[in-house]
């Protein structure tokens, strides 16, 4: 495992019994990406996307194979362990946003500091800094049904950012909003990844992936392609 | 971990999330507080009906003290006694006449309470209980003389047949007349009214039946059939200024003198003292009622069992919500801790309400029943603690199915 590898697979396999048959959802996965990466997950429907997303994010484990995160070996913790990591190493951002309706953003974003055990203070004045970075620093006391799509997922990526993680997991982050401000959503991971956050994109659309610098498509389990993308879309921008 | 913030941070929850669903939390909340005002209302009877009792009893002279046959909390079969109450001699005049020659002693007296039925013209009343006695009954036993006047002394040595009768009998027995000279037949016997008495209040009759009368200790001996064992007794007044204790064992030896009974023998009689009375009430009451209080805990199940059903509900209404707690780093414990101090804090809320229902209820009755004591302090402390209680315990199936959900199926659930 080289330093600069944030996540290490090595023979991933998933099966999931189903109706009394066996489905592998991932046949065998061996993959490294390093620090700093931005790296788009893609494949069609039934392709495994969505198993590898929930195993990278360890919110499931693999039936074999390691895989090694930040220096942890994941594949074979228990639960509780795994919450700790989910909480201390990976920043989700969902396509339905998912925050807590009856919160207020603030509220939303505090919520993995809380289980992290951080006092109070910090939490507020850390919540106050991420939502300040994407730019909600005036809504910050609204609940999300005040807020756009667009807003609600700049919450969902500030909740992501607040606890410092390793990566940055975004599955499907523009699917739910329209083309306008799916840019705008696509130009803050630029911006992340250009300050130096890992991010991993999980999508099934190409102008989505193109964001990213490096594609890897997955196909009845396995990778497919894994490429560099040459000129990435906003890169400029971000840079800028 | 930093239980006393997180316990605070989880009724913030709770109560965000009792916003959020206000039927549904009323419902439940509605059930703890039906429970808790049940169980402080009958809390309330309980202690009011216990102190009543005691009250009453403390109201007799405190200088009384009973020389029975055989001390027993419950009557005794006349006809199947024990060979342990058979040995003992019945209480006669010599032994009146031992005690009543200690010097502590103010009065001695053998008297009988018989149950029996009082009549006029065809007006029956149920068995009651008439005191064969002299004129210190009152004093003994509490109680006072409305109209008329206690015996002679010329009516208490012959056995005169006069009566004074309790007032509440004599309105049921006479209505608007004036029983005042009315000749009335007690157990088939025929006794002149000479006055009317009021016997102590007291709600709670203490074991046997209502007071009917009273007439000359002679006269009942020798009108009525009694047993020997049960309604024979002698009424001991200490010297004022002597304790009952000292007065009591003056009796005792005075008895046992006249008995011969020697040294090292066992008493072949029973001495009952007011604070043996209160005791004997007491444990007999305190099984009573506790049985009511469990009763009346029932109400509490019922909120309990709402609770499951609704945390249930909540639960399965908020999977996403446990899924997305799951993915940023929640812990099986915490999503249990977070159910569990909802839970708890619905019921305890509830209970919060109960108590106020329950301390308004139980003022209500202590007005309306003219009980002496308002609804214990204790059953505030109880209800609120086992409200919060009944949350937690039946909060933790539903609490344990959120903490066991997996993140993905739960981040997936519509």
């Amino acid at each position: 495992m080289t330093d600069q590898a944030i996540i290490r697979l090595a023979g991933i396999t998933r099966e999931y019994l189903m109706g009394g048959e066996r489905i592998r959802a991932l046949a065998g996965i061996d993959l490294e990406i390093g620090r700093n990466e931005y790296v788009a997950i893609m494949g069609p429907s039934g392709s495994g996307k969505s198993t590898m997303m929930n195993v990278l994010g360890c919110l499931d484990t693999p039936s074999s194979g390691q895989y090694w995160l930040n220096g942890h070996e994941v594949s074979r913790m228990a639960d509780d362990d795994l919450a700790r990591i989910r909480n201390r190493e990976i920043g989700f951002v969902f396509q339905t946003f998912n925050l807590l309706p009856r919160a207020s953003a603030l509220s939303n974003v505090e919520l993995p500091l809380v289980y992290a055990g951080t006092g109070a203070r910090e939490r507020r004045s850390r919540a106050e800094e991420a939502l300040a970075r994407v730019g909600l620093a005036e809504r910050m006391h609204h609940r999300p049904n005040e807020l756009s799509g667009g807003q609600r997922q700049r919450v969902a990526i500030a909740r992501a950012l607040v606890n410092r993680p390793s990566i940055l997991l975004a599955d499907e982050p523009t699917g739910n909003l329209d083309s306008a401000t799916s840019v705008e959503i696509m130009r803050v991971f630029g911006e992340l990844h250009a300050e130096g956050q890992t991010v991993v994109l999980v999508t099934h659309e190409p102008d989505i992936a193109e964001h990213a610098h490096r594609v890897v498509v997955l196909r009845d389990g396995r990778i497919d392609t894994d490429r560099r993308v040459e000129h990435p879309v906003g890169a400029a921008s971000a840079v800028a | 971990m930093p239980t006393l913030r997180a316990l605070l941070e989880g009724v913030t929850l709770a109560f965000d999330a009792m916003r959020g669903a206000k039927l549904r939390s009323a419902l439940t909340v509605l059930g703890v507080v039906i429970g808790v005002s049940t169980v402080m209302v009958m809390a309330s009877l309980v202690e009011g009906i216990k102190s009543q009792i005691f009250a009453t009893v403390e109201n007799a002279s405190p200088q009384t003290f009973y020389v029975v046959r055989f001390f027993s909390s419950v009557p005794l079969n006349p006809d199947r006694l024990p060979a342990e109450v058979r040995i003992r001699k019945v209480l006669d005049e010599r032994d009146v006449e031992a005690i009543r020659r200690a010097d502590v002693i103010r009065h001695a007296g053998l008297w009988v309470q018989i149950p029996l039925r009082m009549e006029f013209r065809g007006e029956r009343s149920q068995n009651l209980m008439v005191y064969g006695a002299d004129n210190m009954l009152l004093e003994a036993q509490g109680g006072t003389l409305l109209r008329g006047r206690f015996f002679s002394t010329a009516e208490l040595a012959a056995g005169t047949p006069v009566v004074v009768i309790e007032t509440e009998v004599a309105d049921r027995l006479f209505g608007r007349l004036d029983p005042m000279g009315e000749v009335i037949r007690i157990g088939g016997k025929s006794f002149t009214i000479i006055g009317i008495y009021q016997k102590p209040a007291n709600i709670f009759q203490p074991p046997g039946a209502e007071d009917g009368g009273i007439v000359p200790a002679r006269a009942a001996k020798e009108n009525f059939r009694y047993d020997e064992t049960n309604s024979l007794f002698i009424t001991v007044l200490a010297e004022r200024g002597i304790s009952v204790a000292e007065a009591k064992d003056a009796a005792i030896t005075a008895l046992r003198v006249s008995r011969g009974i020697r040294p090292g023998d066992p008493n072949s009689f029973d001495v009952i003292t007011q604070d043996q009375i209160l005791d004997t009430i007491d444990s007999l009451t305190s099984a009573f009622f506790l049985v009511m209080i469990a009763l009346s805990s029932v109400a509490l199940l019922v909120g309990g069992i709402g609770v499951m059903a609704i945390m249930t509900v909540s639960v399965t209404d908020r999977t996403r919500e446990i899924g997305v707690r799951k993915a940023l780093g929640a812990t099986r414990r915490e999503i249990l801790w977070q159910f569990l101090v909802e839970a708890g804090t619905l019921t305890g809320f509830g209970g919060l309400l109960g108590i106020g229902f329950g301390l308004a209820a139980g003022a209500l009755l202590k007005t309306v029943l003219g009980l002496q004591s308002g609804p214990p302090l204790w059953s505030a402390v109880v209800a609120a603690s086992a409200s919060v209680g009944i949350g937690v315990v039946f909060g933790i199936i539903p609490a344990t199915r959120a903490a066991r959900m997996d993140p993905v199926e739960a981040l997936r659930y519509e």
